[in-house]
């Protein structure tokens, strides 16, 4: 498919009806909940319901940063399908939950199938906010700005003003605006303030139960114990999960679980190893994004996951065959790999500015990862956890990054953090020196007050743009 | 009053802290070994009964290391790691300088990224022993169980020879014997009239932290029975009517007196802490054998740093439930809850811990970063809640 450019009428781009028969031709989307969602229906709720009751998406705002925001142009039908997703996470949770699935808080960085296979339904911190957002019809993106920048000061006055912006999402889950039934992330090697904020729900008034799969620093691929350890906290995870309403896997669950799990990272691996191969850049850097997103996060259901990624990758296949340009990309732009946790870069202002990101080291780091499909589950999610390049030691996953960051020919670093990311900011200067050493491209480190603050947006872009110039 | 400190005792211990820097270079000429540590969780029982030289690194308050340190780690890493990391990159701390491995228990996460920088930046050889956030259950026991085993046997790598239980039990009984020491003066910092100025008994506390421990005990023999004496001697004292205020919170490392100073200046006088720098290492810790297993066991039970999460009812956390226990047995009139910048688990528990102590004691919540410009505000803050403990008092008498 070539690009198609959206239609835009009172300041709101929609999809254009000359995508709809393309579109209708790609099919529904089976739910994990049994369910089909057809094409026809898909069309009607993004191009009728969502703008109407989703304003803050189709509207033009040129400086509003998440990366699920629609462009001037489509140029894949499944990321249509993708936000599809997004906008119906709200109401597909709340149907979920009304049905009996329990709500599971995790974190960024982790496995989810724990959580699936139990048949709970497991939300990262931008799922919860995203919850929480649709949750009320017809805000505008400076609603939806002003709403999180509360949520967020309200969570930094209760606990602290050093905590990571990811407090917006308990304090989300402290006022039941997200109705969480169980707070149980596992407490990563990159991340300090997760378990202190997890530790905070016990004194909210809403006293979500909570749990921690611990997670073992410096442990060494030759060490067991630390397996065995990661392996009982994950068991005790999933217990916990059926206590809140979930059910007790059996071993055919499991291994139906991992192995669509692994079947999604799959199809995200071929997708991102497809798009580095092309000869020029096929696509807008949040697609890129949006697929390793999706692998990592599930976006509340897997099933429809899978799916989306396994067309994602016959529509691109077909793309690059074409050698088709992304078209706002330019024809021979700075390529940046994105390195850090929990941000998204502006992609669009930095593809305007003559640059693209080609790779992200976070969320690509686990899609690289499966986990073994026989044998005991829980020690397998251990083992292949315990190899995430986020849980080595930092010269290990830097030494990682460096050659991600030349597998997709990356010329330049942005090394990025949020404020109160005590452990990666930490981490940035040892990460780019040694990226540098190892395959000589320079890096600019980033720090992000909040995650997509617009106002700060201008003193990010400059610095950016000042840094694409340079390598250009 | 009881006359104020016992000079000839306090010299010694400045004298021989003076002294240890060239004693450590003498020992490591000869071969021997320092194993320069972050973190009370580090079981220091082991590295002495192999033979190895303890010296517990630990140095806070001053600006321009945090300044040095944040090049290296970051303005947003704890103040603490950022000083410490700029103790390395200055190259001038005396125990640095003698240290020839860092071992770092990773109570904290960003005691770990300090291990990982000083080994990256600095070339310093380290030993990491992992503390699990799940202590009260299970697996999380046996899972440090492990680690101190793996641990131990890169000590014995260094030090070159393998742990005799005889050795470390004659270790362990050693430091029992320090704990009980200090114990013993505070219980002598919590009478109505208080013999040492705070300062003095962290210094005494802290001295521990560098030189050789038989020689440190014997100091603190020394000194107790110094304390006894006057004690018999001066009998008729009058009591010290200061208000009397409780220490809690993140580390304050040697160096950091910013907030003692201040407490003391503006008429409150510090009778306990539980700090890891202070009285909360030292409480109870009861090795029930003297074995690996023993010592796994007893650095887990004794009261927990607030770095170990803990996610069941706040009512049945031991921290807490320490820290309502010294309130009362130091008859606390107050309590000074200081947090360091960035230190995530104390500023994050500040808010719960004031919740639980609320209907017990007065509690002041101070948030530092070593910097002098916040001396001004602190003064203000401190004054006035020297006042309103002393107001409190009238209003009960």
């Amino acid at each position: 498919m070539s690009s198609i450019k959206m239609s835009f009428k009172d300041g709101m781009l929609n999809y254009p009806e000359e995508l709809k028969e393309a579109f209708l031709e790609s099919g529904g989307l089976k739910l994990m909940d049994g369910t089909y969602v057809s094409a026809e229906e898909i069309w009607d709720f993004m191009t009728k319901e969502a703008p109407r009751r989703f304003p803050f998406l189709y509207t033009v705002v040129p400086h509003a940063v998440f990366f699920y925001r629609i462009y001037h142009y489509v140029e894949f039908l499944w990321p249509i399908k993708y936000r599809y997703l997004l906008l119906s996470l709200h109401d597909r949770i709340v149907k979920a939950r009304a049905k009996g699935t329990p709500l599971v808080f995790a974190q960024g960085g982790q496995t989810l199938e724990p959580y699936y296979v139990a048949k709970a339904i497991a939300i990262r911190p931008f799922l919860v906010q995203l919850f929480a957002n649709c949750s009320v019809d017809g805000l505008s993106f400076k609603d939806l700005s002003l709403r999180e920048l509360r949520n967020i000061e309200e969570g930094k006055r209760e606990l602290s003003p050093d905590v990571c912006n990811i407090i917006g999402a308990h304090n989300l889950i402290k006022r039941g605006a997200t109705p969480v039934d169980l707070v149980a992330p596992y407490a990563l090697v990159r991340c300090s303030d997760m378990c202190y904020v997890v530790e905070s729900h016990r004194s909210s008034a809403r006293n979500t139960p909570i749990f921690l799969v611990d997670f073992p620093t410096n442990a060494r691929p030759d060490q067991e114990w630390p397996v065995e350890y990661v392996a009982k906290s994950i068991r005790g995870l999933v217990k916990k999960v059926v206590e809140v309403g979930g059910k007790a896997p059996s071993d055919e669950d499991w291994k139906a679980t991992i192995r669509l799990f692994n079947r999604g990272r799959q199809a995200a691996r071929n997708f991102v190893w497809t798009w580095w191969g092309a000869r020029r850049i096929p696509t807008y850097g949040d697609d890129l994004l949006g697929i390793t997103r999706m692998a990592n996060d599930m976006t509340a259901d897997p099933v429809a996951v899978v799916q989306i990624l396994e067309e994602a990758n016959k529509e691109l296949k077909e793309r690059v065959d074409k050698n088709i340009k992304g078209i706002e990309i330019a024809e021979k732009p700075v390529r940046l790999f994105a390195c850090g946790t929990c941000f998204y870069p502006p992609t669009e202002r930095i593809e305007k500015a003559g640059g693209a990101i080609v790779g992200y080291d976070d969320w690509w780091g686990r899609i690289l990862v499966d986990v073994e499909e026989e044998g005991d589950p829980y020690v397998n999610l251990a083992k292949a956890s315990l190899r995430f390049s986020y849980e080595q030691s930092t010269e290990e996953r830097a030494h990682w990054t460096a050659g991600q960051a030349k597998k997709c020919g990356a010329r330049g670093m942005i090394n990025q953090y949020n404020w109160g990311c005590s452990l990666q900011a930490a981490s940035a200067r040892m990460v780019n020196e040694i990226v540098k050493k190892e395959i000589g491209i320079p890096s600019l480190d980033l720090e992000m007050e909040s995650l997509g603050r617009p106002e700060l947006l201008e003193q990010y872009i400059n610095r950016v743009e000042s840094f694409i110039e340079m390598l250009s | 009053m009881m006359k104020q400190t016992t000079l000839s005792n306090l010299a010694r211990f400045k004298e021989a802290v003076q002294a240890r820097p060239a004693e450590l270079a003498k020992a490591r000429k000869s071969g021997a070994k320092v194993v320069g540590y972050f973190c009370s969780y580090v079981p220091e029982e082991i590295i002495h009964s192999l033979g190895l030289i303890p010296v517990r690194l630990c140095r806070g308050g001053d600006e321009r290391l945090v300044e040095l340190g944040a090049r290296y780690a970051s303005t947003k890493s704890c103040v603490f790691i950022r000083e410490s990391v700029g103790l390395f990159a200055d190259g001038k701390d005396p125990w640095v300088n003698n240290t020839d491995v860092v071992a770092v228990a990773t109570t904290c996460r960003q005691i770990y990224r300090l291990a990982e920088l000083i080994k990256y930046f600095f070339k310093m050889p380290t030993v990491v022993l992992t503390v699990p956030h799940n202590f009260y259950l299970p697996e999380g026991k046996d899972y440090f169980q492990r680690e101190l085993v793996n641990f131990t046997s890169e000590l014995e790598a260094m030090a070159g020879k393998k742990l005799d239980k005889d050795a470390l039990a004659e270790s362990v009984k050693l430091y029992e014997s320090i704990r009980r020491a200090l114990r013993e003066i505070y219980e002598f910092q919590a009478r109505d009239s208080a013999p040492l100025s705070w300062k003095d008994v962290f210094y005494v506390i802290h001295a521990g932290f560098y030189l050789d421990r038989q020689h440190y005990l014997s100091l603190l023999i020394g000194l107790l029975e110094e304390l006894k004496e006057s004690s018999r001697t001066n009998v008729s004292i009058s009591r010290d009517k200061r208000p009397r205020v409780l220490l809690s919170g993140s580390i304050l490392a040697p160096g950091d007196s910013m907030l003692i100073d201040m407490i003391e200046e503006m008429g409150g006088r510090i009778v306990a802490d539980d700090l890891c720098t202070g009285l909360r290492p030292l409480s109870q810790i009861e090795l029930k054998d003297y074995s690996l297993a023993g010592i796994a066991a007893a650095y887990r039970e004794r009261v927990p740093c607030a770095s170990i999460p803990y996610l069941l009812s706040p009512k049945t956390d031991r921290r807490l439930a320490n820290l309502a226990h010294l309130v009362e047995a130091y008859n606390a009139e107050g309590v000074v809850y200081h947090s360091l910048r960035f230190c995530d688990p104390f500023s994050f528990k500040a808010g719960e811990t004031k919740n639980f102590l609320q209907d017990k004691v007065a509690f002041l919540e101070i948030h530092t970063e070593y910097a002098p410009s916040a001396i001004g505000p602190l003064r203000t803050r401190i004054e006035a809640f020297i006042e309103l403990i002393g107001n409190l008092r009238s209003g009960k008498e």
